[in-house]
């Protein structure tokens, strides 16, 4: 009796340590998911606090006045004088008539500084498309520079000292004059989507990277998905099992262990130097991506085939069906769901990437928006890589916002790769 | 046909009077004065360096039900599947001999596996519906082989095989459901609707009741038992009560020899090898 006591009493303290264990395992579950939450709300924070602001840009309204003895002194209209015409001077003419007792050398270029540099392709496209307006006085919208931006945007107090703050007072003063008018104001930001990468924070765009982007992996897509589909087909259904299919096994998942700098390296060797593909080029740069792509799509494609119930094979086989129209017509697109996601996971990835596209020079300044993948580009990360190196403060928000365009293009993606596996889906 | 004309060889009586089964004890138990649809002569297979099946001689009469029996692993589904070549799908596995379908030696290279498989269906254990619908799953086979010129020929084709298999009642309103969706018993006759729109000459069923319950088991059985005339009948089974209602012979296997074959009657009432007595009475196996 007292015996049976004791090994109840021994199995009751020993299920209490059980259920002890099982709830430690719980807050540890519990502590490691806050705290990845915590990370990503940190980060999702500060990078949308820094970046929101990049969507906007700061306008003034200038008096500008198209005079015909500085647009077209021959008054012939000749598209060729009107395009190289000095339209800075337009401007430099609008802010002196607006603040007449400026006169210093030092005064006059911050007063000349204080509207976007780009403001004066805006005023030649105007007079290119209109040629009336020459001789006409106009109130136009203009950029501000981006000091101004700033200003406007609260990043420079104007409560600051002076000798700390990167606009003087006087400046501030022509802003206050500005804002009494109400002729200043902040915008949504086309320019951003529309325009090419400039030295200008406030005339930078993203257009040229999300163009890059696009069309790399479009290079990328169109290589790795196929070859890398075919690939992982072959050697899960076809390939003979012997030393040489287990090598090219272990190789490929080797390759998607290697630095993504070392693909950079062989296409710059092979790609560029061998085969003397453009370099800066969406094409050369999709096709150093989609080498570094390809293992992860054949790994997740194997695994998309191998999880088909054997059994389908087999009826297909049963009924006289030849092994490849078993794979074709019944394992491939089974396997797809499968497939898809890791080939779009494969190209996320590969749309994050940096390091590789640095050594193909894809990391060159280029203004241009690209038309052709052979045109020189750049990409989303090199762009944020390139703006977080710049050293004007209104970069800063540039570069947050170029990475929320960023994220908002891979959780797209993803968001379609758990749509296109949810839709495809099978059961048996 | 009368059983009756049933005879052993017993200069090749597997029954090795010293008890020692050698390899090059022939296991040749023949039914002659019996219209011969498939003559296995020889037949050894092995995985790799595993033996599975040490020379079986077997001759399957035409338009009868032919029952595999034995313990698990004693090579009856691996026999099975070197009649329709379906072991060819497994690299390590090498098959010697001859099955003879009609005087012609399938096992030989020259043998298309398409068109041989076209001739033999089979049916799995597991009922292995296509993910498509129903329609699809029957019509799949017949648009392999073009045996339909048109639509109104291929719909001629899945109506007759659901017909055979006695499914049509319950599936004519579905026919574009997912064949997925069928009860398991629902779905082994859709796979056996399936195996016969190819209009095969021979069935091959591997455990086909195994994964259903005993209503379901039953109406195969009936399907089985109906089929038999148009087609030669093979079926590898665990149950010796399904064996001794559906089949018409019984072949025994036990460690990748065939042990005893002939008449299903007699075999489950008067076994000659004491194995066979000791599987069928429940004491091994």
């Amino acid at each position: 009796m007292t015996e049976l006591k004791q090994s109840m009493q021994i199995a009751h303290a020993r299920l209490k340590k059980r259920r002890a264990a099982e709830a430690r395992f719980k807050y540890f579950g519990v502590a490691a998911l806050s705290f990845a939450f915590l990370c990503v709300a940190t980060l999702f924070t500060n990078i949308i606090s820094n970046g929101y602001s990049g969507f906007q840009q700061t306008y003034v309204e200038i008096d500008i006045t198209f005079d015909e003895a500085v647009i077209d002194p021959s008054g012939q209209r000749d598209s060729a004088v009107i395009h190289s015409a000095d339209y800075k001077a337009l401007i430099k003419a609008s802010m002196r008539n607006k603040f007449p007792d400026v006169s210093k050398r030092r005064e006059l270029r911050d007063l000349y500084g204080f509207v976007s540099s780009g403001a004066i392709y805006e005023l030649r496209d105007m007079v290119i498309n209109d040629p009336s307006l020459i001789g006409k006085t106009q109130k136009i919208w203009v950029m501000a520079s981006d000091e101004v931006d700033m200003l406007i945007k609260d990043v420079f107090k104007r409560s600051e000292p002076e000798s700390t703050r990167p606009v003087s007072n006087q400046e501030i003063s022509w802003i206050e004059a500005f804002e009494g008018e109400k002729r200043i104001e902040k915008r949504f930001n086309i320019n951003f989507f529309q325009a090419g990468d400039s030295r200008e924070p406030e005339q930078a765009g993203i257009r040229g990277a999300l163009v890059g982007s696009a069309l790399t992996m479009l290079v990328t897509l169109a290589l790795s998905f196929p070859c890398g589909v075919m690939a992982a087909i072959y050697l899960e259904e076809f390939a003979p099992k012997n030393k040489f299919t287990y090598l090219v096994e272990v190789n490929i998942n080797n390759l998607a262990a290697v630095p993504s700098i070392v693909f950079g390296l062989l296409g710059l060797a092979i790609f560029l130097n061998l085969f003397g593909m453009p370099r800066s080029a969406p094409v050369a740069g999709g096709v150093v991506l989609a080498l570094m792509t390809l293992p992860t799509i054949i790994i997740a494609s194997r695994a998309a085939l191998k999880a088909v119930p054997p059994s389908i094979m087999e009826a297909a086989i049963g009924v006289g069906a030849s092994k490849m129209q078993a794979v074709f017509h019944h394992q491939l697109p089974l396997a797809m769901p499968g497939i898809l996601t890791g080939t779009i996971i494969g190209m996320a990835q590969a749309l994050g990437e940096t390091a590789p596209l640095l050594m193909i020079g894809m990391v060159a300044f280029i203004a241009d928006v690209p038309g052709t993948p052979v045109d020189p580009a750049t990409v989303l990360p090199v762009q944020v890589y390139l703006w977080a190196d710049s050293p004007e403060r209104a970069f800063v928000e540039k570069t947050s916002a170029a990475i929320m365009v960023l994220l908002a293009f891979l959780i797209t993606m993803n968001a379609l790769a758990v749509m296109l596996r949810k839709k495809l889906e099978k059961r048996w | 046909m009368d059983m009756k004309t049933i005879n052993m060889d017993a200069n090749s009586s597997v029954i090795d009077k010293t008890g020692d089964v050698s390899l090059s004890t022939v296991s040749s138990l023949n039914i002659p004065a019996v219209d011969v649809k498939i003559a296995a002569k020889d037949v050894r297979v092995r995985y790799g360096s595993k033996e599975a099946l040490f020379g079986i001689n077997l001759d399957i009469p035409k338009s009868k039900v032919t029952s595999f029996i034995g313990p698990s692993g004693c090579g009856k589904s691996t026999f099975l599947r070197c009649i329709n070549r379906m072991n060819d799908t497994i690299d390590s596995c090498v098959v010697r001999g001859a099955i003879e379908m009609d005087g012609v030696d399938v096992l030989n290279k020259s043998v298309d596996t398409v068109l041989l498989r076209a001739k033999i269906g089979m049916v799995f254990q597991k009922p292995n519906p296509f993910p498509k619908s129903i329609y699809d799953n029957v019509a799949y086979g017949p648009r392999l082989h073009g045996l339909a010129s048109n639509k109104d020929e291929l719909d001629q084709i899945v109506i007759s095989s659901l017909e055979k298999v006695g499914l049509i009642k319950e599936v004519k309103d579905r026919l574009n459901e997912a064949g997925t969706g069928l009860s398991g018993g629902q779905q082994q006759r859709l796979c056996i609707a399936r195996a016969i729109a190819v209009n095969p000459e021979v069935l091959l069923m591997d455990e086909p009741c195994s994964a259903l319950d005993p209503i379901a088991t039953a109406k195969i059985e009936e399907l089985i038992d109906e089929l038999r005339g148009a087609y030669t009948i093979v079926i590898v089974t665990h149950s010796m009560q399904q064996a001794a209602r559906v089949s018409q012979n019984t072949a025994f296997f036990h460690l990748g020899n065939l042990v005893e074959y002939g008449e299903t009657e007699q075999i489950f009432t008067s076994p000659i090898d004491e194995r066979t007595k000791g599987y069928i009475t429940g004491r091994f196996g």
